[in-house]
């Protein structure tokens, strides 16, 4: 076998995996808080990063008005896009998921809000920002290149073998995510607050935790991570576009699977796992190459049947 | 907690299902219409029988009532392909140029053309179901349809338009397929066949690189077999050798794995067969994998969004056009292109609501098929669909203001269905990002069908 060609395709893998996990960690975040598997996560990602475009662009309009700044640095515009959107979540939590979403009410009232929320905040982005493909700057060093707004990737050579600055920058940016949730969650008093809510939302309440505030926050969170992975993911493939999230959250809901719903750092192997087994599919099973969708789904086919709570996931125990 | 994660479990798979049902393509029915054959001066039997006109449900030789000719359309105007709208914008304004200087002489009738659209969002169901509508079960609602865009869209509605003897003309896509002579009611526009795309890149690395190797990316569907088996044809009997061949699945733009196994093969020449996305996002692939290699991209590919997006990586690439491209600074003061200018924005500067780019160059692709139209009714021997029909079946060697120098259309009755047989090769200069012309006209009028599998024409 040739080494530096299966190196190669790792690196490919490498790179989606940064994506699909930190997408897998968003829907982690809004599972453990509340149970739910937020179908609408990847469009609020789309809108997000269309919304980070929209600040790096000249002369952006917010439905004819003028309410953006425009012509931002693109590190700039990804900070405000993550900082609005985790605004915009904790208000979707608050106004359009939690009068249909409890104990008392069926679980197809907060399915349907959801669904309408996919296809609502894909029209809301397109309509809003652009129904076009659009070049989305590199927030990592690039090379400037006549002709193109976005630059081209810098790469190190080892050996043979190139690696991207976009390959580096995905992998940096999911472990500080990693690292912030970790601080966030085992060493601050809200981390506490949401263990607490997501392992008995009860005892946290008659404890005196603000366990409606802790949902907001947990729907905030994975907005805004949804915001940074999709303006990273839309950077490295060179454009935003209405269909970009769209396979991304397959991934991610495989990786989550694979890894379990309440795992984050199942949610990074997860995503890890299946982007590495999409590459060497497209690599080396040639026959797949044209259904590489098959190889999410195969593996959460697989992970069901031999182990329901996913690599990481805890197994819940009632007791009777 | 045990049975929220069922519910989610289930959420995930009605998901999951969507999509997939989503990415799932339908199979047509294969079978059709009836006619066969025939060229121009042809008999008046030999005429009915190609257009099977006795089989019509509706009477093709009826003259057309009163004085409005109307079309219809179908069209992405939303979603991914949204974008494509922009070819509508074009025609529009040619027509309504049209009607404003009196209308056009159809058969010896003066007509105004009105039109009227819908959105299909690409999807080839609701395509069928946008044209039954505007078209009627009685074949009364609209004279012709005219530029429908995608493959799988015109294919979906063929059958229905051949049984009522319903003009669908300009079909907006380069596929091979619309030489089939079972199907006489529908024609192609003036994009290059694909096959043509294959041939032409053969042509190129036979002088230029004759011991070339190539890699070739495709779509794994009918576009994507056109490239693969027009190009296999096309280097028989040379020293250039297809050593690679990646698919990528239809609407994915991730094609970095393919690529890097492309890069690995050896190829010296990569045949860039990918649509939309794939295009540019294969070129920065190509770009981070160092792989040196002369470059073709498909015509698909010539656009200011798709190439701006691959920016330096499609440095030098490859293609074919046989219309001016409006970004190009050399036909700034072209007599035609103003025109064409003065035109979309005196007539359509706001086309459903979109804001308008005069340098996208589908709306001058819109505009000249338009162009060709009006040509092709003005020469019309009567206000009939079948002389509509047969009028654009025999184009001869007619031409419009934005096709370049020398670029002329020819048709000749269900035996070459091909408009656009001649063309120029192009070259992207990144940094002025705008492709350059390249060759003279190259003419291959009348060579489709025998540069061509027939199993792809007829499929």
């Amino acid at each position: 076998m040739d080494v530096d060609l299966f190196l190669r395709f790792l690196l490919n893998g490498i790179g989606n995996g940064a994506v699909y996990g930190a997408m897998a960690m968003a829907l982690v975040l809004i599972f453990r808080t509340t149970g739910l598997l937020n179908l609408a996560q990847g469009e609020m990602a789309l809108f997000s990063t269309y919304m980070g475009w929209g600040l790096t662009a000249t002369g952006m309009t917010f439905f004819g008005l003028q309410v953006l700044p425009g012509d931002l640095p693109v590190g700039l515009a990804i900070a405000i896009s993550v900082l609005i959107s985790a605004a915009l979540g904790a208000l979707i939590e608050r106004v359009l998921i939690r009068p249909v979403h409890g104990p008392d009410k069926s679980p197809l009232n907060v399915l349907i809000v959801m669904l309408g929320l996919f296809l609502g905040l894909n029209a809301l982005a397109q309509l809003a920002f652009s129904d076009d493909a659009e070049p989305m700057p590199k927030p990592w060093p690039s090379k400037p290149s006549a002709g193109s707004p976005t630059g081209s990737n810098r790469y190190w050579q080892v050996g043979d073998l190139r690696i991207q600055s976009s390959t580096v920058a995905l992998v940096i940016m999911l472990a500080i995510v990693c690292f912030g949730l970790y601080v966030l969650f085992q060493r601050t008093k809200v981390g506490l607050k949401l263990r607490a809510v997501a392992s008995n939302p009860e005892s946290a309440r008659l404890v005196g935790i603000n366990s409606s505030r802790m949902l907001m926050l947990g729907w905030a969170m994975a907005a805004g991570l949804g915001a940074l992975a999709g303006c990273f993911v839309a950077a490295d493939r060179g454009s935003v576009n209405p269909g970009l999230m769209a396979v991304v959250l397959v991934y991610a809901f495989s990786a989550a699977a694979l890894g379990g719903f309440d795992s984050p750092l199942g949610a990074v192997v997860g995503g890890m796992v299946v982007a590495i087994a999409e590459a060497m599919t497209v690599g080396y099973v040639k026959s797949l190459s044209t259904i590489e969708l098959v190889v999410p789904f195969a593996l959460i086919l697989l992970v069901l049947l031999v182990r329901p709570t996913g690599l990481f996931g805890k197994k819940v125990v009632e007791r009777v | 907690m045990k049975r929220t994660r069922t519910r989610g479990l289930l959420a995930l798979l009605a998901v999951l299902t969507l999509l997939a049902g989503a990415c799932s393509s339908r199979d047509d029915d294969d079978s059709g219409g009836t006619g066969g054959g025939g060229g121009d001066g042809e008999t008046e039997e030999e005429v009915a029988d190609t257009y099977h006109v006795e089989d019509c449900t509706s009477d093709p030789t009826a003259e057309i009532e009163g004085d409005t000719l109307k079309v219809v359309s179908s069209y992405p105007q939303s979603g991914l392909t949204g974008a494509f709208a922009e070819i509508a914008r074009g025609w529009a304004t040619r027509f309504d140029e049209a009607n404003a200087n009196g209308g056009v002489d159809f058969g010896g009738t003066t007509v105004q053309i009105e039109y009227e659209d819908a959105d299909d969002e690409y999807n080839p169901q609701q395509t069928a179901s946008n044209i039954e509508e505007l078209v009627g079960a009685d074949g009364n609602g609209a004279f012709a349809v005219f530029s429908v865009v995608g493959t799988a869209n015109n294919i979906n509605i063929r059958d229905f338009l051949d049984e009522r003897c319903v003009p669908n003309v300009f079909a907006a896509t380069g596929s091979v397929a619309w030489g089939n002579p079972d199907y006489p009611w529908l024609i192609g526009s003036s994009l290059s066949p694909y096959t043509l795309e294959a041939q032409a890149f053969a042509d190129y690395l036979e002088e230029n690189d004759p011991d070339a190797k190539v890699g070739m990316l495709r779509q794994s569907d009918e576009f994507g077999a056109t490239y693969e088996e027009g190009f296999r044809q096309a280097i028989e009997g040379t020293d250039i050798e297809l050593v690679a061949v990646e698919e990528y699945p239809v609407g994915s733009d991730q094609v970095g794995s393919q690529v890097t196994s492309l890069a690995a093969s050896g190829a010296d020449a990569f045949f860039n067969g990918g649509t939309l996305l794939a295009c540019p996002n294969a070129l920065t692939a190509k770009q981070a994998e160092g792989w040196e290699a002369t470059t073709w991209v498909s015509g698909t590919c010539i656009s200011k969004t798709l190439m701006g997006i691959a920016g330096a990586a499609g440095a030098d690439v490859l293609s074919l056009t046989n219309l001016k491209d409006p970004l190009n600074p050399e036909y700034a003061e072209d007599p035609a292109m103003t025109e064409f200018f003065a035109a979309v924005q005196e007539y359509q500067p706001n086309f459903k609501g979109r804001e308008l780019d005069l340098e996208n160059a589908i709306i001058a692709y819109g505009y000249a098929q338009a162009d060709l139209f009006i040509q092709a009714l003005e020469a019309a021997e009567a206000p009939t669909r079948l002389a509509m029909m047969q009028s654009i079946r025999n184009l001869d060697g007619i031409t419009t203001p934005l096709a370049h120098e020398g670029i002329t259309f020819t048709t000749s009755g269900t035996e070459d269905s091909y408009m656009g047989e001649s063309f120029v090769l192009v070259q992207y200069d990144a940094a002025a990002a705008h492709f350059n012309e390249i060759s003279d006209v190259i003419d291959f009028e009348g060579q489709t069908a025998d540069l061509t599998p027939e199993e792809l024409i007829t499929a």
